[in-house]
């Protein structure tokens, strides 16, 4: 092949420029720690690369909303510990306050702390988060939920919104509770039903929470679940025979005969302490509404006990009929009645107790909820970075062996060009 | 006798000599673009006859021929008109693949930014800085947007003004190969048969560089001109009068600079932008064909898709003043232009409005009327009919298109762009941080009463939007005895009564839905009622915060941040491959040359032989005059 000058000039330049061009990248690269310098380098890689880094980021924003999502339940559980601690508080002067030893003014004080406990309680159940917001008012976190006295009741108005945080690509959770679901909807009685003593009545017959035994016929549907427990006492005999009849209000009849009530003596024979069943005995009329309760001491004849269905009733309630009973003392109903009243206090704390615990199990669960996400979290962060890293970062070891080649081959390119060029005939002419 | 001898050594030395002035024109030529060496012909004089024979007479030169080969110079014009439009592609594109590389610049961090700022707001709904922070991150994003259509519109302006450069110097070449082939004509007739080399030189280097901006065919004429065309056939260059290129608006958008060429009898004629291939001018024509247009519709679609998903949502909500949200980006609007020549007959006025954000395509459209009231609609990218001969209006690809006022005639036709420009025309349109739409506008309520175990969900509020005008009235759903069916209480439910009830099922009013689940009990009563005051309340804000991953664009298959990911995996690959097209081609152009240089260049090894050779045949034939001379005094000293 026949060489024109112009071709030795033009190769070697041409390989020159090719050796510096293919440096020069290799130099950025290594410059900048970066694989892509831009998308053209590697385009799958760089769109590739978009998208790991907005999962990063989305990541990173679930961790801070974890974060946020576990100071704020942190918050709700603290506040409900000292609602726990104040029930505790509570009970405790309850049972004090039932005791025979005491005077009427001695309750007359004891009410007294409980109505600071109930001031208390209303500042609890209105709680504020960092930034002003309350805690237990659904959505209205502006409006101040619980408002009222001993005298008027409490009522409630927030909403029953549960106000929820992103806290991974799935999961909302939620970082409040209702003040209604707290405070207000708390079933009373055994959460069932509740008993209730007459006012007039005149034996020292204490009725308890009483228990459902089968709740699938508690709840069948003919059941009423409205009942009159009523009492009579033959003083004819000795020792007199107490008997005991049960009405449902609802159709008017009597359990026991499946008739209209009849005049004493009742059906039943009473014996104190013994469980009164809801259930057909011997020859009754069937009936089985899977329930009983125990009426202890000795009612008089005439007393009378009901039987509802249990309905909410708030924990302020609870509190100011503790703190009602206790400021009325024996006066009128004598012990009997304080001592029924009280004890349907204590059953009504067990029902706020114990929805105070369904509450707070619900936060734990969330709060380690929240603790496995993070922990989860961290390793997709760690895993995004690596992706990231492995899709746009230089291989350094790989980089500087290639630096030096290129800087080899670009050394060789210049030598030869400069030696091939130098030839010439000219130099001999 | 003698005179012979010094003829045959004169004839030696005048071709001798011709022989150093070609290799001394090579060798002070040897760097000339364009040149290709020379050689002359040499041939034997006409013998003498004698009775012995034939006697030669010496030498002459028949002619100077330059060493070219027209297959080979038109395989280097070849490569290099291509080669030239690809660089003239990568030199653009490379922009563009700049923008998108630089994590600062492009879209992807203003996106997760105002996103953060969405997740602030779920995070802290009634914070009054949170809100204010993320109308500024939304500022962010919307100038984010238009700084990245503003560079694109840039590049645009500057492919325009390249291409009125590439013109002029089109037109330079064709001006001077016009006034070369006059003086080739001139050259040639006073010498016939005799080429004048350095002229076509010159005049191939001319074709040479015009071959670089524009690809052109050449045609030698019998008068030695060359007619040179570009386009399909249309003349540039016509023996010595040279017909220009000029820049001018496009018919169908005024906007759009392009290419026309002067005619013979006046006036310019536009040329189809496909026809001219080939050299910078061809490059610059294909980058913003395939690549600028389609990466400023695609940016536009992510500002067009985003802004009607965002406000969907957000108009679903409710703000801190406990209105209905309202618009939160101005969404921008599909634009229509109407031709500027020849100009619409008809006076029809077409509108253009966005139905659905996730069917839009990135192509533009070209309406047609019949005259009768009918239209046909062609996708560009793909040049699919949508609808042929159809009453406006029509929905389809996400564009509802509609006939505001006037009549069109036949032949009538308008530019559909739905995207072109909506990431430069993008904008926020709260101004009050109080009117982000964070809240829900409806809540629900069980009944303290209550005594089954039945729960109600939050409600949603069902798109798109307008809301139902009963959104936020009070109504009650109070469970039957037995609980199986429930009656439905409140202003615009039409108060059913016996619903049948499935648990977890929809019980849709007044364009919300809510969920019972759980087991009612009879007399058990659910209330859903407007959110007053409900400042705490994230619900809306979790649902747009939601519509970062949302795949809501392109028939549902992409999200904002994947969208703007296809863009820069698409220019990606285009300047990929335009830059290992590049080197190819180099690899093409520089064996093309080689071949031509090869053949035509000048070798000044070669050279230098060829001057030592020439100096002795020019000693040999001086010496043959001295032996002359020496003979013809012999003869003359015979005679002494």
């Amino acid at each position: 092949m026949r060489i024109a000058t112009s071709m030795i000039y033009g190769a070697g330049l041409a390989s020159i420029q090719k050796q510096t061009a293919s440096l020069l990248h290799t130099q950025q690269q290594v410059a900048s720690g970066r694989r892509i310098l831009t998308p053209a380098d590697d385009p799958v890689a760089a769109a590739r690369a978009l998208e790991v880094e907005q999962a990063k980021n989305t990541n990173a924003l679930y961790r801070t909303n974890q974060k946020t999502a576990g100071e704020n339940l942190g918050l709700v559980e603290a506040s409900l510990v000292s609602v726990g601690d104040l029930l505790q508080t509570a009970r405790t002067l309850a049972v004090q306050g039932g005791g025979g030893a005491l005077t009427d003014s001695d309750r007359r004080s004891i009410a007294g702390e409980l109505r600071q406990r109930f001031d208390e309680l209303i500042g609890l159940a209105n709680a504020t988060d960092g930034s002003g917001q309350h805690l237990f008012s659904g959505y209205m976190g502006d409006t101040t939920p619980f408002s009222g006295s001993v005298a008027t009741g409490v009522a409630y108005a927030g909403d029953e919104g549960q106000r929820l945080l992103q806290v991974s690509d799935s999961r909302q959770i939620a970082v409040s509770d209702s003040g209604n679901e707290v405070f207000m909807r708390i079933r009373n009685g055994n959460g069932h039903f509740v008993t209730a003593v007459a006012a007039a009545n005149g034996g020292s017959g204490v009725i308890d929470a009483g228990a459902v035994t089968d709740p699938a016929l508690w709840n069948a549907a003919g059941n009423n679940k409205d009942f009159t427990l009523r009492f009579a006492v033959d003083s004819g005999v000795e020792p007199p025979v107490t008997t005991y009849d049960i009405v449902d209000n609802v159709s008017g009849n009597s359990l026991l005969t499946g008739a209209a009530p009849g005049a004493a003596p009742y059906p039943r024979t009473f014996t104190p302490g013994q469980a009164i069943v809801l259930k057909s005995q011997g020859a009754e009329p069937a009936f089985d509404y899977g329930a009983q309760f125990v009426v202890s001491g000795s009612p008089a004849d005439g007393d009378t006990f009901d039987v509802d269905a249990s309905s909410s009733q708030s924990l302020f309630a609870t509190l100011g009929n503790l703190i009602d009973a206790l400021e009325a003392g024996t006066a009128g109903g004598g012990n009997t009645l304080l001592a029924n009243r009280i004890g349907f206090a204590l059953r009504d704390f067990d029902q706020a107790e114990e929805n105070l615990l369904r509450v707070r199990a619900g936060i734990g669960s969330r709060m380690n909820e929240i603790d496995s996400l993070a922990s989860a979290g961290e390793d997709l962060d760690l895993n995004y970075a690596q992706t990231l890293s492995r899709l746009r970062d230089v291989d350094y070891a790989e980089a500087l062996t290639r630096l030096t080649q290129e800087q080899g081959y670009l050394e060789a390119a210049q030598k030869s060009f400069m030696q091939v060029s130098g030839l010439s005939l000219f130099n001999y002419v | 006798m003698g005179t012979s001898v010094f003829n045959i050594g004169v004839s030696g030395l005048a071709a001798a000599q011709a022989g150093l002035l070609t290799t001394g024109h090579n060798i002070s030529n040897a760097s000339t673009p364009g040149f290709n060496r020379q050689q002359i012909v040499q041939s034997t004089n006409t013998p003498q006859f004698t009775g012995a024979g034939y006697l030669g007479q010496g030498a002459n030169v028949v002619t100077v021929k330059r060493v070219y080969s027209e297959f080979l110079a038109n395989q280097a014009l070849t490569a290099q008109t291509r080669l030239a439009e690809l660089n003239a592609y990568a030199d653009q594109i490379r922009q563009i693949d700049g923008l998108l590389a630089d994590s600062s610049a492009g879209l992807s961090s203003a996106l997760d930014d105002f996103f953060r700022g969405v997740h602030e707001v779920a995070a802290n709904p009634a914070s009054i800085p949170a809100r204010q922070s993320m109308l500024s991150m939304a500022q962010a994003l919307s100038g984010r947007f238009q700084s990245l259509d503003g560079r694109l519109d840039e590049i645009r302006d500057g492919v325009d003004t390249q291409l009125g450069s590439t013109i002029a110097d089109i037109n330079s070449y064709a001006t001077q190969i016009a006034e070369l082939n006059q003086r080739v004509i001139l050259a040639q007739a006073a010498g016939p048969n005799q080429p004048a080399n350095d002229l076509l030189d010159q005049r191939d280097q001319l074709i040479a560089d015009l071959n670089r901006q524009v690809r052109v065919t050449t045609l030698n004429e019998a008068d030695g001109s060359l007619s040179v065309f570009v386009g399909n056939g249309q003349s540039l260059v016509v023996g010595n009068r040279a017909f220009g290129l000029a820049a001018m608006p496009s018919g169908e958008d005024a906007s759009r600079m392009t290419v026309g060429i002067n005619l013979p009898g006046g006036g310019t004629a536009a040329l189809p932008e496909a026809m001219l291939t080939g050299g910078t001018l061809g490059g610059l024509l294909a980058f913003r064909r395939e690549s600028l247009d389609a990466a400023q519709n695609a940016l536009g679609r992510i500002a067009i898709g985003m802004a009607e998903t965002f406000n969907a949502q957000h108009r679903l909500g409710q703000d801190l003043n406990g209105a209905l949200g309202g618009d939160f980006f101005t969404a921008p609007a599909p634009q229509v232009l109407y031709p500027n020549s020849p100009l619409n007959g008809g006076t029809a006025d077409i509108g253009v409005a966005v139905a659905s954000a996730d069917s839009l395509t990135t192509s533009d459209y070209r309406l047609t009327a019949d005259g009768g009231g009918n239209y046909t609609l062609t996708r560009l990218s793909d040049n699919t009919t949508l609808f042929a001969a159809a009453a406006l209006p029509q929905t389809v690809d996400g564009l509802t298109i509609s006939l505001n006022a006037g009549a069109a005639n036949a032949g009538d036709s308008f530019l559909i762009q739905p995207t072109r420009a909506a990431a430069g025309d993008i904008a926020v349109a709260l101004t009050d941080a109080r009117s982000i739409a964070a809240a829900a506008p409806i809540r629900t309520a069980a009944g303290n009463a209550n005594t089954g175990t039945g729960a109600v969900s939050a409600g949603s509020v069902n798109g798109p939007p307008p809301t139902d005008a009963n959104l936020a009235q009070t109504v009650t759903i109070t469970f039957d005895n037995p609980p199986t069916t429930f009656d439905v209480n409140g202003t615009g439910t039409g108060n059913p009564a016996n619903v049948a009830f499935s648990a977890g099922g929809d019980i849709t009013y007044n364009g919300w839905t809510i969920r019972i689940s759980g087991t009612p009990a009879a007399g058990d009563v659910f209330t859903v009622s407007a959110n007053g005051g409900g400042v705490s309340d994230n619900r809306n804000a979790l649902l747009l915060a939601g519509l970062q991953t949302g795949k809501t664009l392109a028939g549902g298959s992409a999200s904002y941040q994947s969208a703007y990911a296809q863009i820069v995996s698409d220019v990606g690959n285009k300047t990929r491959e335009v830059e290992v097209t590049i080197t190819a081609q180099e690899n093409i152009e520089k064996q093309a040359l080689d071949a031509q240089q090869s053949l035509s260049g000048v070798n000044l090894d070669e050279e230098a032989a060829n001057l030592l050779r020439y100096q002795q045949a020019y000693q040999a034939s001086g010496k043959m005059i001295e032996i002359a001379s020496k003979l013809f005094d012999t003869l003359l000293g015979l005679g002494r």
